[in-house]
């Protein structure tokens, strides 16, 4: 490892007592952490040739440089192997770009967490899951690299629960939200790849997202009949008002039957965008616009998102069932926009 | 045996903020209202400009809207706050 570790140091018993020593200083999300020593972290630092002191991020508006020391640190204590380091990495890199506008989506009350979606060969590499049980438990890549992230948003930048992470109700997410899409059975192009990066690369794209809200549709054999079923339960979704991103996440079943009609990703964006819009008068008999419903607001259309390029759509998810999700961004339209970092190794 | 660990925690770095002097009186002062475009904050700041003219007398009062809720105000609002007002009040909240 090149360069010196200069965090504070402190000298415990024995790991049973460095973990409760982690919680007693206020350094866990509510888990067991594994004790960061100096071994353990200078081998994160290792894995991705970088010096304590390199500065990954810098969030403007605590003035906080994040390094990699402090990255590597609570990699260590979330549980990742240093393998895992170079993504944690990027995703840091991520929500420390202006794009992304930590300041919001870091301390809201509308709970973000941040959705991580890895592409390329590294996702494969690391076993990171792309299907069975996408959000739940099981995959160590999974929960270990979200979690590291969420220690970096914790410790590092000042997003504390109840401090400065004022979610009202957050969701389990922001103890860790990663996935994987499933390249190896998708039928489309790759996210990464429709952001303008090669197949090859690796990359993770942060977006500030809800949980996941999953949808049932057993009945159709088309990609008409899903994707209606999809636009009906997304469309009274998050802040109708508005948003930056949706993500559809389309699992192994609903993904057959869209791609056997020959749709692509952009034709599922057209025409999820087109079936998710809100008329006016709704939204006012609704109390989620504000006044009373005038003449023509019958007709008077709102989409979710702006464009349909702001949907993100992503195959991941078992095999087996007749279920898909999507999953709302975070906040009004251009507050955050979803940011796609390469993995460097 | 004991073990040594490392603190993953970074403070945030302190820095100094230098206040306008407050006036001594509200009376006759141009009042500039932030906006943070959330439901329900321009009626709020609506109300309080009027209490401020009725019952604190301040010339007039000027609302200014941010481009959203999550960002600081923009440079925009900022310059002509500077040149328009004495007075400003920003909230912070839902």
């Amino acid at each position: 490892m090149p360069g010196t570790l200069t965090s504070k140091r402190f000298k415990v018993d024995d790991m049973a007592a460095a973990v409760d020593f982690c919680f007693d200083r206020g350094w866990s999300d509510g888990l067991p952490v594994v004790p960061p020593t100096e071994s353990a972290v200078g081998a994160m630092l290792d894995a991705v040739r970088l010096a304590p002191d390199a500065k990954l991020a810098y969030i403007r508006d605590r003035f906080v440089t994040v390094t990699a020391e402090k990255v590597a640190i609570n990699a260590v204590m979330a549980g990742c192997k240093p393998e895992y380091m170079p993504v944690v990495v990027a995703a840091v890199e991520g929500i420390g770009d202006e794009g992304w506008s930590y300041h919001g989506p870091g301390t809201s009350t509308a709970g973000a967490a941040v959705l991580m979606i890895v592409n390329g060969p590294i996702a494969r590499e690391l076993d990171i899951n792309a299907g069975d049980n996408l959000f739940g438990p099981g995959w160590r890549a999974n929960l270990t690299i979200g979690r590291a992230v969420r220690l970096v948003m914790r410790n590092v930048c000042g997003s504390m629960p109840g401090l400065l992470d004022r979610g009202t109700v957050g969701h389990p997410g922001k103890l860790s939200y990663v996935i994987a899409e499933n390249e190896a059975e998708s039928p489309w192009t790759p996210l990464h790849v429709e952001r303008g990066f090669r197949p090859e690369q690796s990359t993770v794209t942060v977006m500030a997202a809800e949980g996941p809200h999953q949808f049932y549709n057993q009945l159709s054999s088309t990609a008409e009949g899903v994707l209606i079923t999809l636009a009906d339960s997304m469309r009274i979704s998050g802040n109708v008002m508005g948003q930056p991103h949706y993500c559809l996440v389309l699992a192994g079943e609903h993904m057959k039957t869209i791609a056997a009609d020959g749709w692509d990703k952009k034709r599922i964006r057209q025409f999820v965008w087109e079936h998710t819009q809100n008329a006016h008068a709704h939204l006012k008999r609704t109390q989620r616009m504000a006044g009373a419903p005038e003449a023509g607001d019958e007709s008077r259309m709102r989409p979710l998102v702006a464009a349909p390029d702001d949907i993100l759509v992503v195959a991941a998810g078992g095999r087996a069932g007749a279920f898909s999700c999507f999953i709302p961004g975070w906040s009004s339209a251009k507050s955050s926009a979803a940011i796609t970092k390469e993995i460097k190794r | 045996m004991s073990i040594e660990i490392l603190d993953p925690t970074t403070p945030a770095s302190p820095r100094p903020i230098e206040y306008s002097p407050r006036p001594g009186s509200l009376a006759g002062k141009r009042v500039a209202l932030i906006e943070n475009t959330k439901f329900n904050s321009d009626k709020l700041l609506q109300r309080i400009g009027q209490i401020l003219k009725a019952e604190h007398g301040i010339a007039e009062w000027t609302m200014y809207r941010k481009h959203n809720a999550s960002v600081p105000a923009h440079e925009e609002i900022i310059a002509a706050i500077k040149t328009s007002a004495d007075v400003m009040v920003a909230g912070i909240g839902d």
